[in-house]
Order: C-alpha cells, then structure tokens, then sequence
C-alpha cells in the first residue's frame, strides 16, 4: 500500500510519463488533417440554396469574426508559450517595479512592447498569471494593452488625427480604467477566488513542470491545453455576435446618436454587439461618423476593447462569472463617466 | 482513456485543424477577401501556418489524454456529459460553417439592417471633394455614392457617365421601379460592413434581376422619374447586364 502510494506520487510528479510508442499520434494528427483537407475540397461548390438569406448572413457574419481573430489568438498564445517556457525565469516579472502601483502602470505599458489586440491578450495574460503576476495586475494589462499599444494608437490617429482630442482621452480612458481595476482587484482578500477553479488547477500544475521534458515538447502541450481553453470560447463568442448583428437592426442604435445620453450608451451597446478587434476599430467608427458626438465615440473606442460579447467568451476561461458580471458594470459605468464628461464639459 | 477526458484534451487541436485548414483554403483560393480586409491577408495565412507547425508538434509528442490532476473539476458530476454534447457541438458548428458550406457574400438582408448609404462620415466626405475632376470611367460603386451623398448637384451628373458593377438590392421608399446597385465597404473584415449604392430606376426590374444577383451598368444620371422614391437623382439605363460576381466583392 505506501509503496502504490509512493508510485502513484510519483506519477504525479511527472505528470508526461504516459509515454507511448513515437509516431503514433503523429500519424493520426496527420491523418485528421488530411481528412478535413478533403472534407473542405470535395465539400459542394455551388450554394445549397437551402439556406435563408439571413441564415447566410449570420453564418457569413460569424466566420469572419473567426477568420479575423484567429490569426491573433494564435499569436497572443505563441507569445504566451515564449513568456512561459523560453524566457528565463522571471524575465518579465522581475524587472517590474517593486511598488505596487509602479507595477500597474508599468503593466498597462507591457502593450507597446507585445502589440497583441484583446483576443491575443487573454492567453497571454493567462501565461503571466502562470508565472506569477497577480489577479489584479493582469487585469490592468488585459484592459489597457489593447489601447495602449502601437498599431491602435496609429490606427486611431489616423481616422481621428490629433486635433479631435479622441486619441488623447482614448489612451488617457484606458489607462486611468485598466490602473483603477488592478488597484480595485489589488484589494480583494482572496484574488484566487475570482478565477475559475480549471484554470487555478492549471496554474498550480504549472509549477510542476517536468524539467526532464524538453522546451520543444511543453511548447506543444501549452498549445494543446490554451487553444483546448480559448478556442471553444473563440467559436461560441463569434456565433453570439454573428446572431445579435443578424438579429438587431444598427438603425436602432444609429438614430440615437444625436443625444450626448443617448448616443454615448448606444455606442457602448454597438461596441459590445460588433466584438472588432481594438486595432481596427477606429475605421469602423468612423464609417459611422458625424452623426455620433465626440464623447459617445470614446466611450465607444474605450469600453469596446476591455468588454464585448468575443471578450466576455474568452475572459470566462479565466475568470468566474461573477468576477466578469463586476468588470462588465465597472468599466461600463466608467466609459459612460467618460463619455459624459466629454460631451457635457470638453 | 476515456471519451471525455480524450475531447476536452484535443478540441483545441481540432478547433485549430478546422481555423487552419478553412483560412489556407480561402487563401489559395482567393477568397479570403470575402471575410477580412486584403491588409491582413499575409498576416492571418503566415499565423495559420505557424499554428499548423504547432499542431503537428503537438499531435506528435503530446500524450493522448492528460494526467488526472487537470480533472479534478471534471470527474463525477451528473451533469459532466453536457460538457462533452456542447464541445461536440461547437466542433460539429465549426465544420460545417468553415469546411461544408460554400464561403458566401453578404447578402440584402444585411443591407436592410445597415442603413444603406447610411454613413456620411468625415472621411468620406473629404474623398468626395477630392473624387470632382477625376477619371470618372474608373469610379466604383463607393465613389459615385459619396458624390451622390454629398449632394453634388444635377449640373455635375447631367453629363457623367457611369460605369460600375455590383448586386441588386431594393430601395425601400419605392421598390418597384427603382433598385440599388451596391457593395459593401469593408474597413477590417465583414463584421464591419457598410453598404453603399447607387439608384437606378428600372420599372420591373424584379422580373429580370434577381436580389442579390450581380449586375453590371454603364449608364448616365437623370432626376428621379418615380414618384415615392426618396432619391432625386437615379441611373436610368437602357441596358443591364447580368454578370459574375467579382473576385473582390467588396470594395475598401
């Protein structure tokens, strides 16, 4: 009995001994891809004509949600797996500043260095959990790193340019939200508690790394567990936004726009049903253009890369429902603050 | 090794082997303009092929089902099945929609929920200033419906001639006589997609284009002939051609 006991410890410890015979699952991994391969080229060519236009559309809708993030999340889980297995240990955390709040900020500026839009953040954000960030901190990267980083600072410049203000008060909205959550969050009693008891599971497992095992081969086996985590999320996100856009007219939300109310919450609306990538979302809005006031807009560009129906999928891989119910109402009422504020006084 | 623990272990490789293969696809075939704008077309293929690499890795040198300590909220639970049922699901909706059916525009009922010419944004209004004296044989869809927007007198089209290509929809003040032929403009990928569209007044066009059917015009402008229709300045063409529908139906 101690001597099951001690093997089965073991085990535990080692968690990849499950060897089995090389190749093997090489050739069924290949031979899946081979049969999706000729699922897609034999798949018939011409338009069943069974589907209604809106059931197109929606469908239309939700495979371009899924084509455009994809290439991101990949990347947000590529950068991931570098941060996790071929940095040495504690090159990012240790250089952070040791004060608490020096922390944040310098967080909320790790964008400018990993120019990942919100869906490539969240693997991210997961792998510096992983390694040790607190709850609270990796929410202030979360939130800021999708506004605060190059390509959004450029996209946004050039759709609005300087003169607007937009630019300005979209990074300084950012900013000032994403350091509010972490100190926020920074207080919580038990931060663990906000996570989802899978993925604490998976951080703990992480300390336990068999370091026998060679980078290469736990390289592949984050990729499996983080796209097995973020994927699912990924696909129903998209579905959600393709239905709410087939099922909701913009026109709705468009005709509110002259009102500094109105216009701001229904902005916020539009941002949270259309689910765009932080980096592109400024020509989006502006296709929408004069008919919006300045404030409505920056509520729009600032609460839509922190929340939105794809975020909301992706970030509950993370973290439990509640602590995302709080998050949605906090940067919700902080973006129409901003917003108002705007149009009422600038 | 059970079912459960062998799906929750691979859907992500899945999921990724279903991504990949669909945008590689769209790729070599041309079509993945039909979803994203052209500026991410090398970005989102280069990230496919990495994310292809690190399936075949995985698949390779991971071991087929995990350890039991990544389970512990898994095991037991009589609702645990709908788990596995949901993952099925999503992976099922993802062959279908990506593999099984053909890849597909927008459509008018999108048009109906957007507000055609719906958008007179700033943008759009200073192309308009910069589009007077061009080369009007190469104006698209998107260029005469700013000029049109921006209200550019009749004295400015009386001698225009415009030439352009896109699909039927119906304008809603007075379907009967006049339809619009129209893109969509893409600004990122299809999410985003505003339609624009030039009037043309055709009486009867139902019986001969179809909605959605793409058409091609060469054509001058005039003052509306219909009555109820909100436009007041139209295409009114003797000829219609039907066409195919371009490589790139969008325009940027």
């Amino acid at each position: 009995m101690p001597q099951d006991m001690q093997m089965s410890q073991n085990a535990a410890a080692r968690p990849f001994t499950a060897r089995r015979r090389p190749g093997r699952g090489l050739i069924v991994g290949l031979v899946i891809i081979g049969l999706v391969i000729l699922l897609r080229a034999f798949a018939p060519e011409t338009p069943a004509g069974t589907l209604t236009d809106t059931a197109r559309d929606f469908v239309t809708l939700s495979i371009s949600v899924v084509i455009e993030s994809l290439p991101f999340v990949f990347l947000g889980i590529l950068l991931s797996i570098v941060v996790q297995t071929w940095l040495p240990e504690g090159f990012l955390l240790r250089r952070l500043p040791k004060n608490p709040a020096a922390r944040r900020v310098v967080l909320s500026l790790l964008g400018m260095l990993l120019p990942v839009c919100e869906c490539g953040n969240v693997p991210l954000a997961r792998g510096l959990i992983a390694k040790g960030l607190t709850v609270g901190e990796s929410m202030t990267f979360l939130f800021a790193a999708p506004i605060l980083n190059p390509v959004t600072i450029i996209t946004t410049q050039q759709a609005f340019g300087w003169d607007s203000g937009i630019l300005v008060w979209r990074i300084a909205g950012g900013f000032l939200i994403a350091n509010l959550i972490g100190y926020i969050y920074s207080r919580h009693p038990k931060p663990e508690a906000l996570l989802t008891p899978r993925f604490q599971d998976a951080c703990a497992l992480g300390d336990r790394h068999d370091a026998a095992d060679g980078k290469i081969k736990r390289s592949a086996d984050l990729f499996t567990k983080e796209t097995s985590a973020m994927l699912p999320a990924l696909f129903i996100g998209a579905g959600l936004a393709g239905l709410i856009q087939t099922a909701v007219s913009r026109e709705v939300l468009v005709t509110l726009g002259s009102n500094p109310v109105w216009s701001v919450l229904a902005l916020m609306a539009l941002a949270f049903v259309v689910s765009i990538c932080s980096n592109v979302d400024a020509f989006f809005i502006l296709s929408f253009g004069a008919t919006f006031m300045p404030g409505a807009i920056v509520a729009f560009l600032v609460f839509g890369p922190m929340i939105d129906i794809k975020m909301l999928a992706l970030l509950r891989t993370t973290f439990t429902a509640k602590t995302l119910v709080q998050l949605t109402l906090i940067v919700a009422l902080c973006s129409a603050v901003l917003g108002l504020a705007i149009n009422y006084v600038v | 090794m059970s079912f459960r623990r062998l799906l929750r272990r691979w859907q992500g490789a899945l999921l990724s082997i279903v991504g990949i293969v669909a945008t590689v696809w769209l790729g070599a075939s041309g079509q993945l303009g039909l979803y994203i704008h052209p500026r991410y077309f090398v970005f989102t293929v280069v990230m496919a092929v990495f994310a292809a690499a690190l399936v075949v890795a995985a698949f390779a040198l991971v071991p087929a089902t995990e350890d039991a300590h990544e389970l512990l909220d898994d095991d037991g639970g009589r609702w645990a099945w709908l788990w596995s049922a949901g993952s099925i699901l999503i992976i099922g909706s993802a062959i279908v929609a990506l593999l099984v059916l053909p890849p597909a525009t927008l459509t008018t009922a999108t048009v109906a929920k957007r507000d055609l010419n719906g958008s007179t944004s700033d943008l759009t209004q200073s192309e308009a200033s910069s589009l007077v004296g061009g080369d009007y044989s190469t104006f698209t869809v998107r260029d005469w419906s700013s000029l049109l927007r921006q209200g550019a007198g009749e004295d400015f089209f009386a001698d225009k001639t415009a030439t352009v290509i896109g699909f039927v929809t119906p304008d809603t003040s007075d379907p009967e006589n006049v339809f619009f032929v129209a893109r969509f403009v893409v600004s990122c990928c299809a999410v985003d997609a505003q339609p624009v569209g030039i009037p043309v007044y055709y009486p009867g066009w139902q019986d001969e284009y179809p909605t959605d059917s793409w058409v091609a015009i060469e054509s001058g402008f005039d003052t509306n002939p219909s009555i109820s229709s909100e436009e007041a300045i139209v295409l009114v063409p003797g000829e219609i051609t039907p066409t195919d529908q371009p490589a790139q139906p969008y325009v940027y």
